[in-house]
């Protein structure tokens, strides 16, 4: 599937052409430090919790945890809509990079753990809580590793994505 | 000052033993890669504490929550060491760079704060394991240190953009933000 006239039609866009092109430090500038922000709170936050599980700072009751979640997500939904912009303005670095979509994969992959081990960690009831049944625990610790590994991975991916592009825009 | 920085980069320039390491094809992407992990660790472990003193997850002792404040150390330490592999590579784009001027600025703001937390509050807030509210004082220094990391990782970001050009005649500020030849 030939994806170019998409690409040409989107790198026309007014919105494309402000993202790039203006010379205003909230543009690309701005756009690239709110990627930056949000990622050191989601990407913070969701480690603290995966620390917690893996047995780092015992006396913090892992159910609290669940008050800086909705931080973490804050910070998801700013580097959702900062990323679509970056991608609005660049799509065709973005898109014809399979570094791309390997950072999307991951991403996906480490938002699925951490709903997944949000309801394990906050939503059972206390007798099933996986901080107290020892194979819940040892299932929660496997996913927190997991979750770990595909941050590190991801943001490992997302700076590659300078660097390994073959074409920059549609036209070159 | 001027003569400091001039001083400083050409230094660098001779002596730093990174500058063929870091021009290897993958040293620099994988550098920024850990700073960019580092961030995370640094927010993640520093920021959260600032968060319950200033009030969230009030349940959570404050001591306990502590615990974590080693692995955001681990981040700076990577930062640190990160940040000085480009430094020492290409000094002239720092040093002359008012956005890199900043950003040491605030990470020394940041350092100087967290210092003062361990020498005003710490006791207070650490003499019993199950304090939950943090004294006033405290809760000022959590806003600080959460703002001062927020205008370091600006800064940060920024650097690219403000890459010093050459300079065009006398500069009269206190830092030279121009390379001088």
């Amino acid at each position: 599937m030939n994806i170019d006239p998409f690409l040409v039609w989107l790198e026309s866009t007014s919105l494309s052409q402000w993202v790039v092109g203006s010379p205003s430090l909230l543009a690309f500038p701005g756009i690239l430090t709110l990627h930056a922000i949000g990622m050191g709170f989601a990407v913070g936050i969701s480690a603290v919790l995966d620390f917690r599980i893996l047995g780092i700072a015992p006396g913090v009751p892992l159910s609290e945890i669940r008050r800086f979640l909705p931080i973490l997500w804050l910070g998801f939904w700013v580097n959702a809509v900062s990323g679509v912009l970056l991608l609005i303005g660049y799509p065709t670095k973005a898109l014809t990079n399979p570094v791309f979509y390997l950072k999307l994969t991951l991403i996906g992959v480490a938002m699925a753990l951490l709903v997944r081990i949000s309801r394990m960690a906050f939503d059972e009831p206390a007798a099933a809580r996986a901080d107290i049944d020892p194979a819940r625990l040892r299932k929660m610790q496997r996913l927190a590793v997991v979750s770990l590994v595909c941050w590190a991975g991801a943001i490992t991916a997302g700076r590659l994505l300078a660097y390994t592009y073959s074409r920059l825009t549609a036209a070159g | 000052m001027h003569d400091f920085q001039v001083w400083l980069v050409k230094t660098i320039l001779e002596k730093s033993p990174v500058i063929d390491f870091m021009h290897t094809a993958w040293a620099w992407p994988i550098a920024e890669s850990l700073h960019f992990l580092g961030l995370c660790l640094l927010i993640g472990a520093i920021g959260s504490f600032d968060l319950r003193l200033l009030g969230v997850g009030k349940r959570i002792p404050i001591a306990a929550m502590h615990r974590f404040i080693p692995w955001g150390l681990l981040g700076f330490a990577i930062n640190i060491s990160s940040g000085s592999m480009f430094l020492l590579t290409e000094p002239d784009q720092y040093i002359f760079n008012p956005s890199f001027h900043l950003k040491v600025i605030f990470i020394m703001i940041a350092g100087v704060n967290a210092s003062m937390f361990y020498l005003t509050s710490y006791r207070r807030v650490f003499l019993s394991p199950a304090t939950l509210e943090a004294p006033t004082r405290a809760k000022v220094i959590a806003a600080i240190s959460l703002s001062a990391w927020l205008v370091v990782i600006v800064c940060g970001r920024l650097l690219t953009f403000f890459r010093p050009a050459q300079c065009e005649g006398e500069q009269t500020a206190l830092l030279l933000t121009c390379v001088p030849w």
